[in-house]
């Protein structure tokens, strides 16, 4: 067992146990270690922001190299900050109407593609989709469970009707399904909270107490 | 009190104290766990592992603080992979956050192998055999600017230096010459890369994610969109395993090691659920 020497060790390790101490209940040390970290990081981002994309990307090219075309973005992005002088506020709408009516341009198609039309086609019953599973022969039973298991849960959600009669059937089906889904979500959230863990361990246990390698 | 009473009450600093004791234990006095490498894993492997000479591996580093100990080994092992393989290797970041956990990654595995060569023909050498492009914002320029020209979006890298006097990047002009990406992330970054770049460029694309996200992108594997599918620290000790089992690399298997913790962790939380229920449903049948 040997301990750091190292300050910047010592100083993460007694964060993280100021943050896991909140486990037992709130307190000082948590809070400390909590604005900390949120100063930090906040301070970390605006500083690499301006160094690295305003500076270079904006300032230097505008006012040392001449890009005058750069004043329109220039402009567009100030006008972000009338948001705070409430006599010309409504101006900000005019850069989130930019953003927003890009972003939305771009996504709109993107998403029906990825999201939409290649999901569809991959509960259609097809040879490349029983193949997809690589389970062998038994891929056509796993295409057609995940079949069943969209259309039920579709059935579920649809409350144009009473859920009677085959609607009804399917509909609890679709709930099974649901519930299945929401079974695994929550393993995956328990394995990835303990991984969590695991990894802050690992560093108490190695760099700064030297427990471990 | 009864004991039942007692189940439906236990404190739930017990409950933590208990995980911290199975958990901390199995990292103290180490056990081998066999890892089984399963398909999505498998694929991700081949899918690297056939990228042609000629086009290079794009990792997309966008885990932070939070994620490390999912997502940074499974940085570190493909990174062994590639660099055994002799892959050329863009590295990049679409948050601020990661970049200096990339740096890490990519230090520690350059460092290793460079430990191991004699020549130079042998090293890993920067710009050479991998580039840090860095971070471009917002995401969605750089992810559909880079279907054009990498360069034109990324004028210079991570350490300053102009990209287009790079000699990897004299090779590397945009997607076509790019056999696979794969975004190691906590959150939306790999939907991003299949909306924008997969759709639009045909790009190859695999994923390295965190368990929480993993019932949220496994339609994507089943439809083919991702080329292989990495979950959580599980999925990196596939990783490690397969590369350790396959390409004979040695080196630290973080993941691997913390698995029988994570075994232990889950008999526990699966034994209070049980008895969580028992008690329950007798309290019930009391009333």
């Amino acid at each position: 067992m040997t301990l750091s020497h190292d300050p910047w060790v010592w100083i993460s390790a007694i964060l993280s146990i100021a943050i896991l101490s909140f486990l037992f209940r709130d307190n000082p040390f948590y809070k400390l270690a909590e604005h900390i970290f949120v100063g930090v990081a906040n301070g970390w981002a605006v500083t690499f922001y301006w160094h690295n994309v305003l500076m270079p990307s904006l300032f230097n090219p505008l006012f040392r190299q001449g890009q005058f075309l750069l004043t329109i973005p220039f402009i567009i992005g100030i006008l972000y900050l009338t948001r705070f002088i409430p006599r010309v506020s409504w101006l900000v709408r005019i850069p989130i109407g930019i953003s927003m009516g890009y972003a939305v341009g771009a996504s709109i198609p993107a998403v029906s593609q990825a999201y939409i039309i290649k999901q569809i086609q991959g509960t259609i019953l097809t040879p490349e989709n029983f193949q997809a599973w690589n389970a062998g022969t038994t891929g056509i039973i796993w295409s057609v469970i995940l079949l069943l298991g969209v259309i039920c849960t579709l059935s579920y959600f649809f409350f144009s009707r009473e859920h009677k009669g085959l609607l009804g059937v399917t509909s609890r089906i679709g709930i099974v399904f649901v519930m299945i889904g929401f079974g695994a979500a929550f393993g995956y959230t328990v394995m990835a909270r303990i991984s969590l863990l695991i990894g802050r361990l690992q560093f108490l246990l190695g760099p700064w107490l030297g427990i471990i390698d | 009190m009864k004991t039942t009473d007692l189940l439906m009450k236990i404190d739930r600093r017990i409950i933590y104290l208990i995980l911290l004791v199975v958990v901390t234990l199995p990292l103290i006095f180490p056990s081998v766990q066999s890892v089984r490498v399963m398909p999505p894993v498998e694929k991700l492997f081949n899918a690297i592992d056939t990228i042609p000479a000629d086009k290079s591996l794009i990792i997309d580093f966008d885990y932070d603080p939070q994620t490390l100990p999912e997502l940074e080994p499974m940085a570190i092992a493909i990174l062994r992979h590639a660099f055994e393989r002799r892959i050329k290797v863009l590295a990049l970041s679409l948050y601020v956050q990661p970049l200096g956990l990339a740096t890490n990654a990519l230090n520690q595995v350059t460092a290793e192998y460079n430990s191991k060569a004699s020549t130079r023909a042998d090293s890993i050498i920067y710009g050479r055999d991998y580039v840090f492009l860095g971070w471009q914002p917002p995401p969605l320029v750089p992810i559909l600017g880079m279907g054009e020209s990498i360069i034109n979006v990324y004028k210079t890298d991570y350490y300053g230096n102009q990209t287009d006097t790079l000699p990897l990047m004299q090779r590397i002009k945009n997607y076509s010459n790019v056999g696979l990406l794969v975004s190691l992330s906590s959150g939306d970054p790999p939907r991003w890369w299949i909306e924008y770049a997969q759709n639009r460029f045909g790009l190859h694309v695999g994923a390295g994610i965190t368990a929480v996200s993993a019932s949220e992108f496994y339609p994507y594997l089943q439809t083919g969109q991702f080329s292989g599918l990495m979950v959580g620290m599980k999925g990196a000790a596939e990783y490690e395993e397969i590369v350790s089992s396959q390409m004979g690399i040695v080196g630290r298997r973080k993941a691997s090691e913390a698995l029988p913790s994570l075994t232990y962790a889950h008999l526990v939380m699966i034994a209070f659920i049980v008895v969580g229920n028992i008690g329950f449903f007798i309290q019930r049948r009391h009333k």
